[in-house]
């Protein structure tokens, strides 16, 4: 079982704030590792730093043993690794299938070869199934902007995986979807997770949610580490009780 | 193609190939002279309305283009290949100049493409051994193609306005392919399309390139249309002009540049009565419409049509840039 | 050697001057967001202010307080109302494009209203010369450099150590928080606009006497201001500061020492080179990529 994501004493600070203050861990393959913490605790900060969006003040990020730390986001998806946002990103004035295509195009040849070849890309099918893995087929045709905001949510989960990724970061997925939608949503992932053995790092603040889903959980609290283990474990540690509880 | 944008193309398509048999000389100068800027704006509207940078130097890069052809068919080069050379040389110097200027954020382009534009006019009226300086270059012929002479007037304007459909069709096949798709990510959301493994960078680079190139070969076509060419014609208040068409034509928009340049063409003329007030009436109409519509006359039509049509309002009502971006305090994107 | 202090000398004024317009410009895309293409416009014309006044009988010292009073009154106040701000919810764009429209109208309006034809302006001191080591200094230099030095210290001195100037720095590196923390943000960037005004009508009383009030002047005073923000560090003010100098001096000594013909080029090639190899600026931190 290799390691996918290695990172290593990880610092970011704002102005003299530490947002992310020396965190390490590993995330193994086929692992879906939720991170949790308190408002604040620099969940967000971390991913981002992981992903290529803020430079980090010290530490390491690797990548299947390879040095990502800094990379550009792009660079970073072409090695395999997607990410989903807290804020909704979906670009509203494409059509759902055409989020797809433009999710996955960009793995399809080489920039010159996408000029002269088709216009879906080659993916036109690839993206039918998306849909229908993700239960969205009635609405395929549609601008991404008339889906409802759960649908947006699917459809942007969905354009994560689009490229077939081996590490896929979700940003509070479950934020602002509706219960049924909810439920939807995690039993898509857990079968996209056993389908492609992809490995998810999760952040999210719904604990049911993680629960169900995950299968190791770290704590963050004011930069740092405060818990690991399973979720039943962490539920009942003292030391993150308090963190909840102090905020 | 939107309903919009096809009556616009009908529109446009029944009024250029008629026109010419309805207008004394001048006014078939005037649209070949609508139809050589449109190609310019067309260029400047990739660059500005899908990759969304400012370039102040489209007039630079027709001059440029323009005087490359000049030259090149004065030497005895066949036009054709000054035409080409125009267009391939403005695509390489834009390549050149976005490569780092593009890299940084602020806005950065404007400001090197506003530098580039003094510099271009500097050397076209210094180095009078080859452009011949402030006097310009006189008698530039209008090509034959096969035994057909552009050089009547409505030879010249059929010419330039087979051009101007070729090039469109060319920039309308880009932007139904993946490229397109990656243009409209792109503008709206180029956080997302980069976490999406879209090189932001080189698309936009890239865009901007050939909205130069397209500028190069706008000028090619200049040349002859004119005949005489001097180092004034290209300074900033060409590219000031290019800039004002795209925007007023709707920026973001496929046929935004057509109407654009239509606007630019005919003001000078309607605004006879202004006395040559014209382009403050012009820059003052632009500030008001940036207020209330910033997506320009297309824009305007396609969200009046939009409510008149009744159909699905969406993020598109918008226009092209909607209100997605604005609101990034310290860091651009 | 003399001739090395002259051009020192006159490349500092020159300079100064290039820092109050640089200044200026950077406050407001501090606190606002906004690139203002229209600065050379907005250093341009309130010379034509003052001379209008003067041609109305005015004397000199009085139109020039009215020609500053128009100057905030139009370029400060009326700009942020009637173009900033209805402008800035549709997005930096739309801004940079009226601010470009602005320019045009300003400098079209300038021509077609005042004169086409570069009008000479009174100097602020009667021109006389210094003897300084065998170098010729001009005490209009020396006026001009007294004049901007004594602008910029009081700048730094309103923005570092009043109330007013910490809370407009406070606006200018986090609004949301400056809001939360009860600092009424929307007067402070008010008053960034005002500033600006009143640095970009001292920079016309001093530069239109030695390039005289043309309406063209716009476009070199423009591109001089962006330059020399860029070179500092496109946010910090005392980097405009900085690249103002630096260019000015660097300006003057290359148009002594280069091809004249060339003399407007300098700027672009500055601008290049500093993009590639520091595009931070000199004082400038390293971007962030945005979340």
């Amino acid at each position: 079982m290799s390691t996918v994501l290695e990172v290593s004493n990880l610092r970011k600070s704002f102005g003299g704030i530490a947002a992310v203050d020396g965190v390490s861990f590993e995330v193994v393959e086929g692992e879906i590792l939720g991170i949790i913490g308190p408002n604040g605790s620099g969940k967000s900060t971390l991913f981002n730093c992981v992903l290529g969006q803020l430079r980090p003040n010290d530490g390491d990020v690797r990548i299947d043993g390879r040095r990502t730390t800094g990379m550009r986001p792009c660079d970073l998806n072409r090695l395999g690794v997607s990410r989903t946002f807290q804020l909704l990103q979906v670009f509203p004035q494409l059509t759902v299938r055409d989020n797809l295509i433009l999710a996955g195009q960009e793995h399809q040849g080489s920039m010159l070869s996408r000029l002269i070849g088709p216009a879906d890309a080659g993916l036109g099918e690839a993206a039918d199934r998306m849909i229908a893995f993700f239960r969205l087929s009635h609405r395929a045709d549609e601008l991404a902007g008339a889906l409802s905001y759960g649908q947006q949510k699917l459809l942007d989960v969905a354009m994560a995986f689009m490229a077939g990724p081996r590490l896929v970061l979700l940003d509070e997925p479950a934020g602002g979807v509706n219960l049924t939608l909810l439920s939807h949503l995690r039993e898509r992932l857990q079968a996209y997770h056993v389908e492609r053995k992809a490995t998810f790092v999760v952040i999210e603040h719904q604990m049911e949610f993680v629960m169900a889903l995950c299968t190791r959980v770290l704590v963050l609290a004011e930069g740092r580490i405060i818990a690991e283990g399973a979720p039943q474990e962490i539920r009942r540690d003292p030391k993150v009780i308090e963190a909840y509880l102090g905020h | 193609m939107n309903r919009v944008g096809a009556a616009a193309a009908v529109s446009i398509a029944i009024f250029a190939v008629a026109a010419p048999f309805f207008l004394k000389p001048f006014g078939i100068f005037m649209i070949s002279m609508w139809a050589v800027l449109a190609i310019a704006a067309m260029g400047l509207n990739l660059t500005l309305g899908y990759a969304g940078q400012v370039s102040l130097a489209q007039g630079a890069f027709v001059g440029i283009g323009a005087y490359a052809v000049a030259l090149l068919t004065q030497a005895g080069y066949p036009f054709v290949l000054a035409f080409a050379a125009a267009g391939g040389l403005c695509f390489a110097v834009g390549w050149i100049l976005g490569y780092p200027a593009l890299r940084v954020q602020h806005h950065y382009l404007a400001f090197v493409t506003l530098a580039f534009t003094t510099l271009v006019f500097l050397v076209l009226r210094n180095e009078e051994w080859l452009t011949n300086g402030i006097y310009g270059i006189n008698g530039i012929a209008r090509p034959a193609f096969f035994g057909w002479s552009t050089r009547p007037a409505p030879n010249f304007y059929f010419f330039s306005l087979g051009t101007l459909a070729v090039l469109s069709i060319a920039t309308w096949w880009m932007l139904r392919s993946p490229w397109g798709r990656a243009f409209v990510a792109l503008r709206e959301n180029p956080i997302r399309a980069l976490s999406l493994g879209l090189d932001t960078r080189r698309y936009t680079l890239m865009a901007f390139a050939i909205g130069s190139g397209l500028g190069g070969l706008a000028g090619g076509l200049y040349a002859p249309l004119v005949q005489f060419i001097e180092p004034s014609s290209f300074a900033l208040g060409m590219s000031f002009n290019l800039l004002l068409m795209v925007i007023v034509g709707g920026s973001g928009y496929f046929f935004g540049p057509f109407v654009g340049a239509l606007i630019a063409v005919l003001l000078p003329e309607w605004m006879r009565i202004a006395q040559g007030y014209y382009l403050i009436v012009y820059a003052a109409l632009v500030i008001v419409m940036m207020a209330f519509c910033p997506s320009g006359i297309l824009g305007l039509i396609d969200r009046v049509s939009k409510v008149v049509l009744r159909s699905r309002p969406t993020a598109a009502a918008l226009g092209p840039r909607g209100s997605a971006q604005g609101s990034v305090h310290e860091h651009g994107p | 050697m003399a001739s090395f202090i002259q051009l020192l000398v006159s490349g500092l004024a020159t300079g100064a001057i290039y820092a109050l317009i640089a200044v200026g410009f950077t406050l407001l895309w501090q606190t606002s967001q906004t690139i203002n293409f229209a600065q050379g416009e907005f250093v341009m014309l309130p010379a034509f202010f003052i001379l209008a006044a003067m041609n109305a009988g005015a004397p000199f010292w009085f139109a020039a307080l009215i020609g500053i009073a128009l100057a905030v009154v139009i370029l400060g106040l009326l700009f942020k109302l009637v173009i900033v701000d209805p402008m800035l919810q549709h997005g930096v764009l739309p801004l940079v494009i009226s601010t470009i429209a602005l320019s045009l109208l300003l400098k079209e309006s300038a021509k077609d209203f005042y004169s086409s034809q570069a009008q000479p302006f009174p100097t602020l001191v009667p021109a006389t010369d210094i003897h300084f080591f065998g170098a010729v200094i001009s005490t209009q230099s020396l006026a001009v450099l007294a004049v901007a030095v004594a602008t910029i210290v009081t700048l730094h001195l309103l923005l570092d150590r009043t109330r007013l100037g910490r809370a407009m720095q406070a606006t200018a590196q986090n609004p949301t928080l400056a809001l939360i923390l009860g600092i009424p943000v929307r007067r402070m960037v008010l008053y960034a606009f005002l500033i600006n005004a009143v640095l970009a009508a001292i920079a016309s009383i001093l530069i239109s006497p030695i390039y005289l009030a043309k309406f063209t002047n716009g476009e070199t005073l423009g591109m001089a201001a962006f330059v020399a923000a860029i070179i500092g560090g496109f946010n910090q003010v005392r980097g405009a500061i900085l690249g103002g100098v630096i260019l000015g001096v660097l300006d003057n000594l290359s148009a002594a020492y280069l091809s004249s013909q060339y003399r407007g080029a300098f700027p672009l090639l500055i601008l290049i080179a500093i993009i590639l190899m520091r595009p931070q600026g000199l004082l400038g931190r390293v971007e962030e990529r945005t979340v």
